[in-house]
């Protein structure tokens, strides 16, 4: 890539940023902490064009299926920010079989069919990806999909989705996932609940009715279990939620006190999480698979918070105040315990404000919130790499204020909170999208699900 | 003496004084009550004084009682008067600290009281440091009031983080009513010794 694409591909990156969000009115520099480069984790390529071909279906119901798969499908793969797709040509237009001229003509690299078929086995959603440029199928998938009123019907989509982004460039999809959060039933009383929305801001439901203090939502690896935190007992503990069958129970670690901020091991056994209150408290990891084995990874009289596992599991990065000054910064340390390492800036005689991290699934890069004092302060998403340390710390938002970022399976996007909803950026592109748009007291604490099995809804 | 014989020695002075012609009229000399009238009345005030007596030293225990409820009520408010704090800080401010002092005398008084206390966190600073750094601010003052040698086990914290606002809204006024901890009276809260 050469360095003038590079730039212009950041220029268009902070458009992005500053047509996603709403600007302060702040001058943009203060919106930067000194020392980081602002950035965009990956150097985007070249996306390359691809359209979506008119999918068909047999009979009225069908067809209707088929209309409505190919709309979700066109907006996962927008989502993925791998692609430019263009719009597509109506249907007469376009043909019945493939004319890979007429869309080389529309300067389409990559095109997608599909249509739903009825068959023995019950209803499929067949998709095929063709290289327009070597006029030939690059690969083609079935999908089993129940009907388009079934609740399961979107999610089967965006697994179809998910193939063809797979297929295309060889990294997995994020579409076929969910992400919880933590918001107020009514912006008027200080109640929250967590919240359930698909990737693409479809399907926002309820999920706990407890009726108190609710936060902190943590997804199990495989995605049929959510731990969370709740003050519903009258003080903070952790809750595990099958979430087939919607029983939950509390977890007993054995320890009395404050219980917050969960985070479950790449295995799905064991679960990290902190114990507030003083020289008992610190960070502990419980074997939650088998309701047993308490272990201390340490902490003593700080505040010790936030735990976040790396993929292979031999690390932990987390939140503490070690240092001595009254502000967090973000430590990673074995994952049974011992030295931690500082991750997260620091100047000397400038504390700086750090916390949320956020693990990467997929690679060695840490997400984290920063707080940057301006005319206002803010927040602001940032990632450094463990392998490298602060010094390729980037900063991936610049307008408003910014928190919790949680990475997406595929390594690539984050979602966090702001002011006006939950959004999701790409670090790729630097692009910005909104997924829920809250008003009145902000969302808090949204954990991107692992891509969800079948039979998930 | 009987009422009618009182009548008829009135009657028998009237009638003199009606067949005296011009010879003025005798003085009479008025009749004063009898000696068991006298008592009479001597045990009607009797009575009417202890009576007094009596309402002045009901109203008397009732002021005292009032007083009391008065005294409990503001030992009550003083021990759950709320205590706040400075942005990112759960150290004791100077103000909080003379707070604490009168929560510490009452406390003395009344070993049975035991206290919740109840950290919360302004808007600022991300939520879940921010039950942290609640919970902190309510540790701080059960350390405090520890060491001045009452027993850690009467008190005990819960962080609501920042998920508790006092008051709604954006800004020092706000965020400076927000940074708190507050007290919940959790034993011994019915007769508090003021």
């Amino acid at each position: 890539m050469t360095g003038n694409l590079r730039w212009r591909l950041l220029a268009a990156g902070l458009a992005a940023l500053a047509a996603g969000l709403p600007s302060d009115g702040s001058a943009q520099d203060e919106n930067v902490i000194p020392g980081v480069s602002l950035g965009l984790v990956y150097e985007a390529d070249y996306l390359r064009p691809l359209a979506l071909m008119p999918f068909f279906g047999t009979g009225a119901e069908g067809h209707a299926a088929a209309v409505e798969a190919e709309l979700i499908m066109a907006r996962d793969l927008r989502n993925s920010d791998r692609f430019r797709v263009v719009d597509s040509l109506p249907a007469s237009l376009a043909g019945g079989g493939v004319d890979y001229g007429l869309w080389d003509g529309f300067g389409v690299d990559l095109l997608v069919t599909g249509s739903v078929e009825d068959g023995m086995g019950g209803r499929t959603l067949a998709v095929e990806l063709h290289d327009v440029v070597y006029a030939r199928v690059l690969e083609q998938g079935r999908f089993p999909i129940p009907s388009a009123s079934d609740a399961g019907y979107r999610m089967a989509v965006h697994r179809a989705a998910d193939a063809i982004v797979l297929w295309a460039t060889g990294d997995p999809g994020a579409a076929a996932t969910r992400i919880a959060f933590s918001m107020r039933t009514d912006p008027a009383d200080v109640a929250t609940e967590i919240y359930l929305v698909d990737s693409d801001g479809e399907n926002l439901r309820r999920l706990t009715r407890d009726e108190s203090n609710t936060a902190s939502p943590a997804w199990a690896p495989g995605g049929r279990r959510l731990a969370y935190t709740s003050w519903k007992s009258g003080e903070p503990r952790i809750y595990e939620r099958n979430l087939a069958d919607g029983s939950e129970r509390m977890l007993e670690p054995g320890r009395a006190g404050q219980q917050i901020t969960p985070a479950y091991h790449p295995g799905g056994g064991r679960l990290a999480f902190a114990l507030l209150g003083g020289a008992r408290g610190g960070l502990f990891e419980y074997a939650v698979g088998e309701d047993c084995c308490l272990s201390s990874l340490g902490g003593g009289r700080y505040r010790n918070v936030q735990p976040t596992y790396s993929p292979d599991g031999t690390e932990i990065a987390f939140t503490s105040d070690r240092l001595g000054v009254a502000t967090p910064q973000v430590y990673v340390m074995p994952a049974s315990g011992g030295e931690a390492r500082l991750l997260s800036p620091y100047r000397y005689g400038q504390g700086g404000y750090f916390t949320d991290p956020d693990w990467s699934p997929v690679s060695s890069k840490v997400a984290f919130a920063g707080r940057i004092r301006g005319r206002r302060t803010l927040y602001q998403i940032l990632v450094a790499d463990t392998k490298t340390g602060d010094s390729r710390l980037v900063q991936l938002t610049r307008q408003g204020d910014n928190q919790d970022p949680s990475w997406a399976p595929d390594g690539r996007h984050l979602v966090f909170t702001a002011e006006q909803g939950v959004y999701v950026v790409d670090s790729g592109t630097g692009r910005i999208r909104r997924l829920v748009r809250v008003q009145g007291a902000r969302a808090e604490d949204p954990d991107w699900s692992p891509p969800l099995p079948p039979g998930n809804g | 003496m009987s009422d009618s014989r009182l009548i008829l020695a009135a009657f028998a002075v009237v009638f003199a004084a009606a067949c005296g012609g011009n010879e003025p009229p005798p003085v009479v000399e008025p009749t004063g009550p009898t000696a068991e009238e006298i008592e009479r009345m001597r045990q009607d005030s009797i009575q009417r004084a202890e009576a007094e007596a009596r309402a002045q030293e009901v109203a008397e225990a009732e002021r005292a009682a009032r007083e009391e409820a008065r005294r409990a009520e503001m030992a009550r408010q003083t021990l759950t008067e709320i205590v706040y704090f400075d942005y990112d800080e759960a150290t004791i401010r100077s103000d909080a600290e003379a707070k604490l002092r009168e929560k510490i005398d009452i406390l003395r008084r009344n070993p049975g009281v035991e206290l919740r206390m109840e950290g919360h966190a302004d808007e600022r600073g991300t939520s879940e440091y921010n039950v942290a750094l609640g919970n902190e601010r309510a540790e701080s003052v059960i350390r405090f009031i520890s060491g001045f040698g009452l027993g850690a086990d009467r008190f005990s914290a819960v962080s609501y983080g920042e998920a508790r606002p006092m008051v709604e809204g954006s800004g020092e006024r706000a965020w400076a009513r927000n940074r708190r901890v507050e007290f919940v009276v959790t034993a011994g809260g019915d007769d508090i010794v003021p």
